[in-house]
């Protein structure tokens, strides 16, 4: 690994330390309580607000981030649990300069209310990191973790296989 | 502290202390009775049977159980996760997606079960989800079913994996309220051995 | 100074009024009796829909979107008569310039007033979530307001834009009729462009002009055509602020731990909780308990670890006394409507006739952001940053409970992740207020755990259906449907106003008002008791009568022999929904019930919110269970003003309705539900997501479409089973009597 890291394996204190997180490329000293989860610590330390809560455990997917590139939902880790570089849906790319999944999201008009789009789409840049050319099967099982109430996966669907061929031509 | 962090990390995983410490002292091969280690099999079978255990020794199509007390019957693990070829999920979605590496047992009953490696399915040939006591017991004792383990070597890894974290402790340890799997860790090394000290027998 | 005239063909005032550097244009007082706007009024009389200064061009698009759409195509509508690519002008929720902020305001956002109805049921897709009833609709009449709402965006926009004209106009000593508009400027007749916010001075000081004619959608630039939402990049890229993710200076974080639904604190020790880190304060509040922390988690651990007891509810908050309490309002027939009795179903039904008993579950609305308000409370005044589809009477809410005039409350209403109806709720706002009056001077964020929105929400009621038909080789005989339910809007009046006296039309609706000539045809409702609040969930009444009344089709169809689809088409009797059957069957390539394979496909049709909408699902036996292979939806909007979104929006509706057919209900013990997160009510997701092909016709009146997908899916799916298997499934979920791959 590189030379980010994080703290301090303190995970049973219930106290606050002094942790080194790297979020985006930024690196963050934080004091906050090893045994926060680091949704809540993007959220409402660092003020990256793109990371949403959805359920707290598991079960939609709307806090996924990466960590050293895989997709991880961030309600799930301690911040003492931090083992990687942190991206977040405003480190994948910005309305300027799209991540091409992002891109592919906006030109197929996934989002309706839009509150689980971060998630669903850093789950998909993960999957397409991993299988740039997914299958339907692929995909649907990839994204089976990640919650939509407004159902916009046939969308979600043709963004991913639209960014899969972005990337490939790249 | 920085070269202390680096250290950590250029070393991959640190397990400072054994997590959870036991002993395997296996009694002499044929010191314990049939009767007996039938009934040391009856305990063991009771653990690796138990949801905490089974519900992830699944077979080829890879999907995980979700069964147990908080269930009113056994079904798919929600939104039917697979944890595909790899058994780790990395072919569609990763198991250490939802489940995270940590750097402790301890959990809090938000978090979907974690260890101190990487969660995963274990083995395809070591699935056993839903066999009854005697498929089960014949499964364990065969070699080519069981990681090739003779009975002390069983026991070794029970102790091995508990020591660092891995998934025998957690499912003696879960923690968020779940339910373990029954007697502890010591006990369910002691009854292996017994069971093995006795030849390994399997009920009919 | 401010300036209006008259718009005299729908009787309502567009006018203009100097803000700071520029100048605002709406519509006066339109929720009002139309006396003498000049009397008494000042800035804050106008409801502004475009407001032009030195930073550019505002569109104000007041009705809440949360996720339907209705953000932009509030926009669009203005943009279009505008001159103005809607991408390129800032688009705002509501008056958030104090510059002409008052509380008259707020008062035209109420999306209830009567004279407001069309605007709801006219323009946008923000037809969502509101009960029928309180819109005044006819559904088999056609609303007098018809196109009102429609008409009034664009009319904002077309007087903006012949004002600034006349401001160029007279500027260059020309005639207004010479001149021209186009990407947000005047365009002289030398081609010199002058965009709008060098001429919003000018432009104030004159008297509106109200001699407009609205371009002919031939004419349309925007509206009708693909169009990109400028909030889809925003959501795309985690740069859409929703109310949750609101910070400002000082602020704490709160959340709540609430006893059952009717239920109190017994006993509170909150010592442990106040021990823990971050938390500032443990605070009880009316029906439960707040904890007051530096952050969200801190908070919400606060609350688990809570020494709290709740007085124990009493036992009609049980699911299995709640199906009693069902079974025995329909055993005594006490009617609270009847809005249908065509013929005489009791001549005709006889032994041997179908006879079946349907049977819905509480329905949770979860959108997927969780409930969440911020509020700051000083000595004099009140602020409410929330996503909600009530300001009005959360302000009158807020105002109740800090003592301060109505005036003295302001509500900056957000983007909102979802609602399905939550959001015409005000519980949460109103405890971010208690909260927020316990540290007056410091903002406070609610925001609540998904456990507290389970326990917490007010579902869609639970009911039971009763269903006796005739139906002969010669069709369709009788149909007698009588649904037994507790008032929603009863329940969500009492919660959030006072309950209306009269009966809830909404028990039946979905199914009396449906446009089938059936000879013999009877829907009654009862009205059963309440025993946890209810609400409207998405499509209201029409979300479970949809079910109740395309099953029970089904079923008569499925006896008499004949093809569902044939049958309901030849009994249809009501022109674009005939239109639209016939455009499934295309759409569908519909064969009848077996599609071959193994496959079957059910079809079902449910007018509502005025939008006929036909749905056929096709399933397959798979040795993993029941799965959904493809699903097609027609629906007829009359104009489709956003296609894209549209299209998604029924989709998006048929698929809500699909994955909680399959797979959601609450069950309630002590009134609360067991389902406490999304593990145990998963809805739809991508693995179950069939093949999607939905169509748009444009034969009906202008309506919207946030709701009407919703109704015919579950019945379509049951159908569908039924094709394939031959077991006909009368309760929702299917997942208790199927299981699905």
């Amino acid at each position: 690994m590189g030379t980010h890291l994080h703290l301090v394996r303190c995970g049973r204190l219930r106290q606050i330390a002094r942790m080194q997180l790297i979020v985006n490329g930024n690196s963050h000293d934080l004091d906050a309580d090893p045994q926060m989860p680091l949704l809540w610590a993007l959220r409402d330390l660092l003020g990256l607000t793109g990371t949403k809560y959805g359920c707290g455990i598991a079960q939609c997917g709307a806090c996924t981030v990466h960590m050293d590139g895989m997709a991880v939902r961030a309600c799930q880790i301690r911040l003492a649990d931090v083992a990687g570089e942190i991206t977040t849906i405003e480190g994948l790319g910005t309305p300027d300069d799209p991540h091409p999944v992002q891109a592919a999201w906006i030109e197929q008009q996934v989002a309706q209310c839009g509150y689980c789009q971060s998630g669903q789409i850093m789950q998909a840049a993960s999957l397409l990191a991993l299988n740039a050319d997914p299958s339907d099967a692929d995909i649907d099982r990839a994204m089976s973790g990640n919650l939509c109430r407004c159902a916009t996966y046939p969308r979600i669907r043709a963004a991913i296989r639209s960014a899969s061929v972005r990337i490939g031509a790249a | 502290m920085m070269r202390l962090l680096a250290l950590l990390l250029m070393t991959g995983p640190v397990w400072a202390e054994d997590v959870m410490p036991s002993i395997v002292a296996p009694p002499a091969e044929g010191s314990v009775s049939t009767a007996d280690g039938l009934a040391a099999w009856d305990r063991v079978q009771q653990v690796v049977s138990h949801p905490r255990c089974a519900n992830c020794h699944v077979g080829p199509d890879h999907l995980p159980m979700w069964s147990g007390p908080e269930y009113p019957e056994p079904r798919p693990h929600g939104m039917a996760i697979s944890g595909g070829d790899s058994r780790m999920g990395v072919e569609t979605l990763p198991c250490a997606t939802c489940h995270i590496t940590a750097s402790t047992l301890e959990s809090d009953p938000r978090q979907a079960p974690n260890a101190m490696i990487p969660w995963q399915l274990p083995p395809v040939e070591m699935a056993w989800f839903g066999l009854d006591g005697p498929a089960l017991c014949r499964q364990l004792r065969d070699p080519d079913l069981n990681g090739g383990r003779d009975w002390v070597e069983l026991a070794e890894h029970l102790r091995d994996d508990a020591s660092h974290g891995g998934f025998v402790a957690w499912g003696f340890a879960p923690g968020g309220g779940r339910e373990p799997a029954p007697f502890g860790l010591q006990a369910h090394i002691d009854d292996v051995l017994k069971w093995g000290a006795a030849g390994q027998p399997c009920p009919e | 100074m401010s300036r209006a005239g008259r718009i005299a063909r729908r009787g309502f005032l567009i006018g203009s009024v100097a803000v700071a550097g520029g100048v605002a244009f709406g519509a006066w007082r339109y929720t009002r009796p139309l006396a003498d706007p000049f009397a008494g009024t000042d800035a804050g009389a106008l409801n502004p829909y475009v407001l032009i200064d030195a930073d550019g061009v505002t569109l104000v698009a007041p009705r809440a979107d949360k996720g339907q759409g209705a953000r932009w195509l509030q926009a669009a509508l203005i943009a279009e008569e505008l001159d103005i690519d809607p991408a390129t002008a800032r688009i705002v929720p509501g008056p958030v310039s104090a510059t002409y902020y008052n509380r008259a305001l707020i008062a035209d956002f109420m999306p209830f007033a009567p004279t407001d109805t069309g605007w709801l049921a006219e323009t946008a897709r923000d037809a969502a979530d509101i009960p029928a009833r309180l819109l005044g609709w006819q559904m088999t009449g056609g609303s007098s307001s018809t196109a009102d709402g429609f008409d009034k965006l664009r009319q904002a926009g077309a007087v903006a834009r012949e004002t600034l004209k006349q401001a160029a106009a007279l500027r260059h000593g020309l005639d207004r009729a010479d001149l021209d508009t186009a990407d947000g400027a005047v365009i002289l007749p030398d081609g010199t462009r002058i965009p709008y916010p060098d001429l919003a001075r000018d432009a104030a000081a004159l008297e509106p002009v109200t001699q407009i004619v609205l371009r002919d959608r031939s004419q349309w630039r925007w509206l009708g055509k693909p169009m990109a939402r400028t909030d889809v990049i925003a959501k795309s890229t985690g740069t859409q602020v929703y109310g949750i993710d609101l910070s400002l200076p000082d602020m704490l974080h709160a959340t709540v731990r609430m006893a059952p639904w009717g239920g109190s604190v017994a006993r509170l020790d909150p010592v442990a909780a106040e021990g823990l880190p971050g938390v500032l304060r443990v605070l009880p509040i009316t029906g439960g308990v707040a904890v007051l922390a530096r952050d969200t988690w801190s908070a919400m651990r606060a609350v688990q670890a809570l020494d709290v007891a709740f007085a124990a509810p009493d036992t009609t908050g049980d699911q299995d006394a709640i199906w009693a309490a069902l079974a025995a309002t329909h055993d005594a027939g006490d009617i609270d409507s009847r809005k249908r009795d065509d013929g005489d179903v009791d001549a005709v039904i006889g032994a041997g006739d179908v006879t079946a008993e349907y049977r819905v579950p509480f329905l949770a609305h979860a959108p997927l952001e969780p409930m969440n308000a911020t509020v700051l409370v000083t000595d004099d005044a009140c602020t409410i940053w929330a996503g909600t589809q009530v300001p009005d009477f959360a302000v009158a809410r807020a105002a109740a409970l800090t003592g301060l005039p109505e005036t003295a409350i302001r509500l900056e209403n957000q983007m909102i992740g979802g609602s399905f109806g939550r959001r015409l709720e005000i519980d949460f706002i109103a405890q971010a207020v208690e909260i927020a009056m316990a540290v007056p001077g410091r903002p406070v964020k609610l925001t609540w755990s998904r456990e507290e929105d389970f326990a917490h929400d007010q579902p869609r009621p639970a009911q039971i259906a009763r269903v006796r038909g005739r139906a002969t080789d010669q069709g369709v005989q009788a149909l007698d449907l009588t649904v037994a339910s507790p008032s929603v809007i009863a329940s969500w009046f009492g919660r959030v106003s006072s309950a209306p006296p009269g009966p809830d039309a909404s028990i039946t609706t979905g199914a009396w008002d449906q446009p089938f000539a059936i000879p013999n045809f009877r829907v009654t409702g009862l009205r059963a008791p309440e025993s946890v609040p209810v609400s409207s969930w998405r499509s209201v009444g029409a979300s479970s009568n949809g079910f109740f009344f395309g099953t029970a089709m089904d079923e008569m169809f499925a006896a008499a022999g004949i093809d569902p689809m044939e049958g309901l088409i030849g009994l249809c009797s009501h022109d674009p929904s005939r239109a639209v059957l016939e455009g499934l069957r295309d759409l569908s390539g519909w064969t009848g019930r077996d599609a071959g394979q193994g496959r079957g496909r059910g079809v079902a049709f449910c007018l509502s919110f005025g939008v006929p909408c036909a749905q056929v699902v096709e399933v397959e036996q798979t040795p993993q269970g029941i799965r959904i292979t493809q699903a097609f939806a027609v629906a007829d909007v009359g104009i489709v003003l956003d296609p894209v979104n549209a299209l998604a929006q029924l989709s998006g509706g048929m698929l809500f309705g699909l994955g909680h057919a399959m797979n959601c209900e609450l069950t309630y013990r002590g009134h609360r539900p067991d389902q406490t997160n999304f593990h145990a009510y998963e809805g739809m997701r991508m693995r179950q997501t069939p093949q999607v092909t939905v169509r748009l016709l444009e034969n009906g009146p202008l309506r919207g479409l946030g709701e009407p997908g919703v109704p015919p899916a579950a019945a379509a799916l049951g159908n569908a089973i039924f094709a394939a298997t031959g077991q006909r499934l009368r309760d929702l979920p299917f997942a208790r009597g199927v299981r699905f791959a």
